[in-house]
């Protein structure tokens, strides 16, 4: 089997911080498993899913996605990114425009330069974007402007534009943090399953592991920039996630965080 | 609390002291003031009616400020989409926007008349030295609001397109200029709005429009003609202004 996800000793510290954001992460991800990345705010989930989508700088070890090797000092090659899609937590949609022209802003990286600018989406493009759109169930909304959309909604125009990008890695940012129990299990139902239509990995971030265990193979469990757990779901107790998201004991006045 | 009680203090004796100096070097002769009653009702009778046999004169006068505002509108994006660049936070280190703000907001101090009378002296009478000072004046605001439109364009989408693989064209086009282009069009035709007003005094210094016609009359005591010309800008300004309603609110 290939490795979709294949990073080693990775670390990592934000422009100006003191504390590392990412502290010596190995990982191994084969091609079309479902992960899910847990732990509790602040522990590096997001700044690990921004590295693996090639839009973080500076950072050291060695990353490969999907077989092409990330470079700390420049964005992949053009070619490579549509490969990795990304669903932002704040869903990242230019708010004016209509929900078609997002979708489509997902094909803008495998469009010519000139059909890109000069906005000439082939016919591929169009039913590539239309075919996400349905998958979505949001079908009826294509002339909607963004801005006119509920939250739900919006965030399946997200989901729409990640899947119009033909990946074959997506990443999701909490994905279902902002969503109500009904919301949350249908749209990491609609992320794995159309993942898994098209034969993509997964990795999702996410605060609720009994949520989360219903739609991952494998839990990968991270606090305060270091991986802590990384097991196949069935192998892990409730107990055990539950214990990630144990609180920190911050001694008051110290403003340094205690060995726990 | 004690140095704040000063400060209030401190505050209030200069507006005291402002309001009284004001008040006792000039010459403020209430006599003047009582007298001016029946004067003033004679300058409205006189005013009424209005005279419209200045029709024609109406019409070039309008003509030349519309002109005026639009050509001086256009100078004004012409310059501020540089200046806005430069001028913005984003787009350009804060040794470059820091003295581009600071350009900015002089230009701005000065009194659009001001720039005007400085033009004529410059190029001559006529509408030119209106239209470059409309245009100058008007760069001061219009660049500041260009900076603040690419300021605040949202960092997220760009983000997305970035890890979609759209190329810095692809960006620009997609993401930025759907946010800023309403933005952008909004601030034009209020700027645009303004400049007509503003110009609307142009000619009382010489710098073409209307202006001229109402100081022609009201220092030849023709106030029928001059009341006719104020009439006439009244309307519009109102006619421009409902347009541009309009207009703004298509932009929203």
């Amino acid at each position: 089997m290939t490795s979709a996800i294949q990073i080693d000793d990775l670390s990592y510290t934000h422009p100006g911080a003191e504390l590392r954001a990412l502290e010596h992460v190995s990982l191994a991800v084969p091609s079309g498993e479902r992960i899910a990345l847990l732990g509790p705010s602040g522990a590096g989930k997001t700044t690990l899913l921004t590295l693996l989508d090639g839009r973080l700088r500076g950072w050291r070890g060695r990353a490969s996605v999907l077989g092409a090797p990330l470079n700390p000092d420049h964005p992949p090659a053009r070619a490579q990114r549509p490969d990795t899609g990304f669903v932002f937590q704040e869903f990242a949609l230019v708010e004016r425009s209509s929900v078609l022209r997002n979708v489509l802003n997902g094909r803008l990286g495998r469009m010519s330069l000139v059909r890109a600018v000069l906005w000439r989406p082939t016919s591929r493009d169009l039913s590539l974007a239309r075919a996400a759109l349905a998958d979505c169930g949001i079908a009826d909304l294509v002339e909607r402007r963004v801005d006119s959309l509920s939250g739900g909604q919006r965030q399946r125009v997200a989901i729409a534009r990640c899947l119009a990008q033909e990946p074959r890695l997506i990443l999701a940012d909490e994905p279902v943090s902002n969503l109500d129990p009904a919301r949350a299990s249908e749209t990491l139902t609609l992320v794995t399953g159309a993942a898994r239509a098209r034969g993509a990995t997964v990795m999702f971030s996410s605060h609720q592991p009994d949520l989360a265990r219903r739609f991952a193979d494998r839990f990968v469990g991270m606090r305060d920039g270091r991986i802590v757990f990384d097991e196949a779901v069935d192998d892990l107790s409730e107990a055990a996630t539950a214990e990630l998201y144990r609180e920190t004991v911050i001694p008051p006045g110290s403003g340094l965080r205690a060995v726990s | 609390m004690r140095s704040r009680g000063l400060g209030s203090f401190a505050v209030g004796s200069l507006i005291a002291g402002a309001i009284l100096w004001s008040l006792l070097t000039t010459e403020v002769e209430l006599s003047r003031l009582l007298s001016a009653g029946p004067r003033i009702a004679d300058f409205l009778g006189r005013m009424v009616p209005p005279d419209p046999t200045v029709m024609n004169e109406i019409m070039k006068g309008s003509a030349e400020t519309l002109r005026i505002a639009i050509l001086g509108s256009l100078g004004a994006v012409i310059l501020s989409v540089p200046l806005g660049i430069l001028a913005s936070e984003t787009m350009v280190s804060p040794a470059l926007f820091r003295p581009v703000r600071t350009l900015l907001a002089l230009i701005r101090a000065v009194p659009l008349i001001l720039v005007a009378m400085l033009m004529v002296g410059a190029v001559g009478l006529g509408p030119l030295p209106g239209i470059i000072s409309v245009a100058i004046h008007a760069t001061g605001m219009l660049a500041k609001f260009y900076a603040e439109a690419i300021d605040n364009v949202s960092r997220a989408p760009i983000a997305a397109l970035e890890s979609a693989g759209a190329g810095p064209m692809a960006r620009l086009r997609h993401s930025i200029w759907p946010q800023m282009a309403p933005v952008v069009a909004r601030d034009t035709i209020f700027r645009f709005e303004l400049n007509l007003r503003e110009s609307l005094i142009l000619g009382i210094v010489g710098a073409g429009g209307i202006g001229f016609y109402i100081q022609t009359y009201v220092r030849s005591f023709q106030y029928d003609k001059a009341a006719s010309v104020t009439l006439a800008v009244i309307v519009m300004v109102i006619t421009i202004e409902t347009i541009n309603v309009a207009l703004r609110r298509r932009f929203a």
